[in-house]
């Protein structure tokens, strides 16, 4: 899977903010695209690739925070860079809580914002890894047989192929037999590397 | 009647009796005595014994008098004497004598009975203006009470006024504190944001010149916005008019049109121009009479925002007033404006909405009247409110 250049999405209704930032990001190489309100930023089609996005806390319509919310709520996770006017504590308390990435004061030092925006697009990067990761490693557990499930399940929790076989009735050639499919299917390196994936896959479930 | 009786009836009846016969004794015995020297005046002291009776003893006791003067009489004085006998030449005389005392009593009685019974009348008067006057009083001092408590509740009301004012007007001059605030520290943000990309455009190895003026050019139209906003609260704060130009009100009412025009879409309000043609110029400040129409627009499109049901319809007009004076009023169908807010509608920090600092219709009012015009309103509530003002006509040319 070949990685996209990474992007930053500048929301703010003032041009001439938007437009300061939009170069200052240029500047240093990265894409930027701008949005002069959270509603058209929402209604956009937005590339796939590593991303972050400065927000303007405060503007008419839907707000900053309102968007942050809106993104939480449709399950997109992308590290946002809060800019505020005055950021009161209370505001800024809710905003960290709800997985902000940074708070920072108008008017913001341009190294400042690109500092953010490096540590925000590297977070994406791990974040996208992350996900791409798990939904393979979700394919490959999928492809197993029931049988295997079940031989996966009970290898993972500790069991030895002995008590496997008791367990399941089983004879402890079949289990090795099964054992030795799934870990192939699973592309598993080693009994440790398939239990941190069965680990990593519960975690996202429980999510 | 009842009360003349009770009037007479205060000496008890035996006395009332006894002074009878006590008076007609004594008018027999001054008779007897004097019957000598002068022949014979008996009737004048009976007739005395049964007035006097009948004053201060009553009807009765009179009769008493009456009958025992007419025995008396006629024992000791009518012949023969010392006899109830009456000699048949003296009977008309003797019941001449009778009728008289008959007549004294009854006048005298009924003389009397007036008398009481007005007497009786004034002092039941009196008591009875005694008992209004001073239920008179009491009302009286039970007003004085109310109104005093009255006063001094109203007081403690405006102090609780006084001190609400105060409150308010301090946290509205701290919304209107970090409402400037907001107006200076965008510019700012900008101006700090172009500026860090041009100089990061500059330090590339190779510089970037296009994207450095670009970045530049926005750097100083974002310091020109901040002046405009300093020079805006200046004007503010000195309330004269910074320039004096020629101003054609139809084109800022259109171009005040276009600039409400989404928060008109967004509120459903359908917004009419009834403008009058050949409108002549007046002399002002273009963006403050801007800002003063734009904000009566806004004003009247928020005052629909809660209507439901009737046409939600905004209407801007211009005149030519006859006396030399343009007129342009907004008229909206909004939720109108109650007769207690209306005193204080134009009144600095003064609002209904629970956004706002209250400060648009002030400003909008001083701005009108440092032009030498006037700005007022009129309001009827959920029917909607008329705000218009006058400017005077500027410098005769008409377009």
């Amino acid at each position: 899977m070949k990685e996209q250049d990474p992007i930053v999405f500048i929301i703010d209704d003032d041009a001439l903010i938007r437009d300061g930032i939009h170069s200052l990001i240029r500047s240093i190489g990265l894409r930027a695209q701008t949005f002069s309100s959270a509603p058209e930023f929402m209604h956009a089609k937005r590339p796939d690739a590593p991303a972050c996005l400065v927000l303007d806390v405060r503007m008419p319509g839907l707000s900053g925070l309102d968007l942050q919310r809106q993104l939480s709520d449709a399950n997109i996770e992308i590290p946002i860079i809060f800019i505020t006017g005055h950021g009161d504590i209370p505001m800024t308390v809710r905003a960290m809580k709800d997985g902000a990435m940074e708070f920072l004061t108008k008017p913001v030092r341009g190294q400042d914002l690109l500092d953010a925006v490096q540590n925000a697009i590297a977070r994406d990067r791990e974040l996208r890894k992350d996900r791409a990761e798990l939904t393979e490693t979700r394919k490959r557990f999928a492809s197993l047989t029931p049988r295997e499930t079940e031989v996966l399940k009970l290898v993972v929790a500790g069991l030895l192929n002995k008590q496997i076989a008791d367990e399941l009735e089983m004879s402890e050639l079949t289990v090795k037999t099964h054992r030795a499919h799934l870990m192939e299917k699973t592309k598993a390196d080693s009994l440790a590397h398939l239990v941190r994936m069965a680990e990593s896959l519960r975690n996202s479930l429980r999510k | 009647m009842q009360t003349a009786h009770a009037a007479q009836s205060k000496l008890p009846a035996l006395v009332r009796y006894s002074l009878a016969i006590a008076l007609v004794a004594i008018a027999l015995l001054l008779s007897l005595v004097l019957r000598v020297p002068f022949g014979n005046p008996f009737w004048f002291f009976f007739s005395v014994a049964v007035i006097a009776t009948t004053w201060f003893a009553g009807r009765g006791p009179g009769w008493v008098a009456v009958c025992l003067s007419s025995l008396a009489a006629l024992y000791y004085f009518i012949p023969p004497l010392y006899s109830f006998a009456v000699k048949p030449q003296d009977v008309p005389f003797f019941l001449s004598f009778v009728a008289c005392e008959m007549v004294a009593n009854w006048i005298i009685s009924w003389q009397k009975q007036t008398e009481d019974s007005l007497r009786q009348a004034r002092d039941e008067l009196e008591v009875r203006v005694a008992e209004r006057t001073s239920e008179l009083k009491d009302a009286n001092d039970a007003l004085l009470n109310r109104m005093e408590e009255q006063k001094r509740t109203e007081e403690a009301l405006q102090r609780v006024r006084s001190e609400l004012a105060r409150v308010v007007r301090i946290t509205t001059i701290g919304e209107l504190t970090a409402s400037i605030a907001h107006e200076v520290n965008q510019p700012l943000a900008a101006i700090v944001a172009n500026a860090d990309a041009c100089v990061a455009w500059l330090t590339l190895q190779i510089p970037n010149l296009v994207e450095a003026r670009a970045a530049a050019e926005r750097t100083i139209m974002g310091a020109t916005r901040a002046s405009e906003v300093i020079t805006r609260i200046r004007s503010l704060i000195n309330k004269t008019p910074t320039e004096r130009a020629q101003v054609q009100l139809n084109e800022i009412i259109e171009e005040s049109v276009v600039l409400a025009e989404s928060q008109a879409k967004r509120n459903n309000v359908i917004v009419e121009l009834e403008l009058e043609r050949s409108l002549p110029v007046v002399l002002g400040d273009r963006i403050q009479l801007q800002q003063v129409i734009l904000n009566l627009m806004l004003n009247g499109i928020e005052s629909m925002s809660g209507v439901t049901g009737g046409p939600r319809r905004l209407i801007i007009r211009s005149r030519i007033q006859e006396d030399h004076q343009v007129n342009v009023s907004i008229e909206d169908k909004g939720i109108g404006v109650s007769a207690e807010n209306m005193t204080r509608l134009f009144e600095p920090f003064f609002t209904t909405r629970t956004q706002g600092i209250g400060m648009g219709l002030a400003i909008s009012r001083s701005i009108v009247e440092a032009h030498g015009g006037r700005l007022w309103a009129e309001s009827t509530v959920n029917q909607g409110s008329v705000f218009q003002f006058t400017l005077q006509i500027g410098s005769g040319s008409s377009e």
